[in-house]
């Protein structure tokens, strides 16, 4: 019955971190326009958090350079259990143009693993909505 | 009581990573450092497996909100070294997309000054405002961000006598509302006062220093590429270089505001007197041996490119200089003196474009060493808080 | 004051410190110095000609040798200098003392080639990263990457 509950609470309110690994910025501009009225995410209940110990979705862009990749670790260690990972944009999934580069590792999966991935240079706000909502449909 | 701050990679508030160090003595900065690499890609590296056309998709890809910048600058020095010129019509499509750029960008960063002093109200209505202007992007180019409407010799769509229409039809929309945050800005104590004095860089520094961009015209230096230097077709275009004399925040955000309104002239003039006929020319595949060099005046500041060819088609050197680079010699120099709750704001009004981040600061205490972490959305809240305490200041005034 | 004059005044004033000026397109001028006239050519350029914005610093590498630019620029004309240090022997005087604000395309120059700057006020690597590999220099002509396989999560590798 409490595991219901919780359940319910998780699905109609997810709280999100967007994270920035070496992103040209371009798919970060699509997230936080998804909060602005026209998109407005905020109706799902989706609140931008701060900090990885109060989240439960972590969104990130870019693809990940050598020298993040630690503090990417870090961070998904320190958000709390059950956690789930987008990765938005061409860039998080596979390095789109930046493919081949020295200082690239060449996807967010080589790092961390993924649940849903957006596809998209840069993904459009409304194909964001789309994989936050499917992420929801799964739970 | 020292302490350092670390003001790290992963942070809220700004949007791309790159980390701080900053020495504090109670509330004042002492010193600070940057660490960059964060966002190092090896684009260069990459560019000369490429051929010019491929790299025209990678140098867009450098910073999102400036795309066409980049491309620009990229494919202006290319048409030099084919000795290439494209028709007149191309030339004006292609800086009509590149003033709704500056437009674009100038309301994104109206936001998100607005956030960082704490005024979350005006966020939402300049990013609103900014949706008109991405209808207008996409309906010239088919997409909201990177547009991927330069090519080698022109531009790769045409707009017919609908769109033109339609586009003259949104500006009197966004001048309406543009001199309602005018009006705003003008009007509203807590938010001048905030504004005012925060972030002081003197004329004599920001020569030494080689600020550019409205961080360096906030601090009375009419330095604007467009008009010292011009390209395309900025000699024919009636504008003028707006300048600011206080050297602070508020300064920057006048310059941003009035270059808004110019951008709406020079767009109406574009509109209004566009030529007929073809928009782009065909262009042979390989450059003659030979050097250029490429400058552009971005929404952020002056964005220069090196090419050098040796007569196959791919460069042999492509050097790229983004602007926000130029001015952190600059900002490290503003943030001390300052205080740490003005950190976020500081940060924000040289409208950093670090991939061309996320922050978190560590403080260090100076004398014992022991170190705490803050996150920046706690670094906000210790600013909204002293800042609501503070007494306002009778005589900070919009200097217009 | 237009392209002409500047070059006039420049040969009257650096002598024969210059090695070579070119002029190729309007508002562009290209001077060769030797490496051991550098500071001194950028400290009379800031002076006499108002050169004290300094856009960028680009290093090439072209086969035997290094040649390194640094971009300024005035009210009037854009103007490049130019030199070149041998790849055997990779030192070249930083110009900080003249120009403050060149310093961060320095330290770039050090990480990206290998080129050792003297008297540099602060010679920490900028771009790489904190685990780089020492003596690896990414622009150099003769350094490939050779990219790591890559598992798929879920997949065949």
């Amino acid at each position: 019955m409490f595991e219901k509950i919780v359940r319910w609470s998780r699905k109609k309110s997810p709280w999100i971190l967007h994270l920035n690994s070496g992103a040209c910025n371009a798919c970060d501009i699509e997230v936080v326009a998804a909060l602005t009225p026209r998109f407005d995410v905020e109706r799902f209940g989706v609140l931008l958090k701060a900090t990885p110990r109060h989240a439960d979705v972590i969104i990130s862009t870019g693809p990940v350079t050598r020298q993040i990749k630690d503090r990417i670790i870090r961070i998904y260690e320190q958000t709390p259990d059950p956690k789930f990972v987008i990765a938005v944009g061409a860039c998080a999934m596979s390095g789109c143009v930046y493919r081949g580069a020295y200082n690239i590792m060449g996807g967010l999966d080589q790092v961390i693993p993924v649940n849903v991935y957006v596809p998209g240079c840069p993904a459009r706000p409304d194909a964001i909505l789309e994989g936050v909502v499917k992420l929801l449909g799964k739970l | 009581m020292k302490f350092t701050v670390p003001i790290g990679p992963q942070h809220p508030a700004l949007k791309e990573p790159i980390s701080l160090r900053m020495t504090l003595e109670g509330e004042v900065i002492t010193d600070a450092d940057v660490r960059l690499g964060y966002n190092h890609r090896g684009l260069e590296k990459l560019a000369e497996e490429r051929t010019f056309l491929q790299n025209i998709y990678l140098t867009e890809r450098i910073c999102g909100i400036c795309s066409h910048s980049h491309t620009t600058c990229f494919v202006q020095g290319v048409e030099k070294l084919m000795e290439v010129e494209p028709p007149r019509r191309g030339l004006y499509l292609r800086f009509l997309v590149a003033e709704l750029e500056r437009v674009h960008s100038h309301l994104l960063w109206l936001g998100v000054a607005g956030h960082e002093a704490g005024f979350d109200t005006f966020f939402m209505y300049t990013w609103r405002d900014r949706e008109v202007v991405m209808d207008i992007l996409e309906t010239i180019s088919g997409n909201r961000v990177h547009y991927a409407i330069n090519t080698l010799g022109g531009v790769r769509r045409d707009i017919d006598e609908i769109q033109k229409n339609k586009i003259l039809g949104s500006l009197d929309l966004l001048r309406k509302r543009s001199e309602y945050y005018l009006h705003i800005g003008a009007n509203e104590p807590t938010f001048v006062n905030r504004l005012a004095g925060v972030g002081y860089l003197s004329k004599k520094d920001a020569l030494a220093l080689c600020a550019v961009g409205p961080a360096a015209r906030a601090s009375d230096i009419p330095q604007d590429v467009r008009k010292d230097d011009p390209y395309g077709i900025y000699a024919e275009v009636p504008f003028e270089v707006c300048t600011a004399t206080t050297c602070d925040v508020l300064g920057r955000t006048v310059v941003r505001v009035k270059e808004l309104m110019q951008c709406y002239n020079m767009i109406e003039f574009l509109l209004k007197n566009l030529p007929e006929g073809p928009v782009s020319v065909r262009t042979q595949r390989r450059a003659k041996p030979n050097e250029v060099v490429s400058r552009y005046e971005a929404p952020r500041g002056e964005n220069i490119h090196y090419i050098k060819s040796n007569g196959t088609d791919k460069p042999e050197r492509l050097k790229v200089r983004a602007p926000t680079l130029a001015n952190y010699p600059a900002t490290l120099l503003m943030l001390k003196k300052g205080y740490i709750a003005d950190i976020p704001l500081i940060f924000a009004a040289i409208d950093p474009c670090i991939c061309c981040a996320e922050r978190t600061a560590t403080l260090v205490n100076g004398r014992s060493g022991e170190e705490r972490v803050v996150t920046f959305s706690e670094l906000r809240r210790l600013a909204r808080e002293r800042w609501q305490k503070a007494p306002i200041k009778k005589d900070a005034v919009w200097p217009f | 004051m237009n392209d002409m004059e500047t070059i006039e005044k420049a040969k009257a004033l650096l002598g024969g410190k210059i090695l070579e000026i070119t002029n190729p397109a309007v508002r562009r001028i290209f001077l060769r110095v030797a490496p051991q006239d550098l500071v001194e050519a950028v400290r009379v350029l800031r002076d006499e000609f108002g050169f004290a914005y300094l856009a960028t610093i680009s290093g090439v590498d072209i086969g035997e040798n290094y040649e390194i630019l640094y971009h300024f620029a005035n009210k009037y004309t854009q103007l490049n200098v130019r030199t070149q240090i041998p790849k055997a022997e990779p030192h070249i005087s930083s110009i900080c003392a003249v120009i403050p604000g060149a310093i961060l395309y320095e330290r770039e120059l050090q990480d990206m080639f290998g080129i050792v700057v003297d008297n540099i006020p602060d010679p920490r690597p900028l771009v790489l990263p904190d685990d780089w590999p020492a003596g690896n220099y990414p622009l150099r002509k003769d350094w490939k990457f050779q990219r790591p396989e890559e598992k798929i999560p879920g997949g065949k590798s």
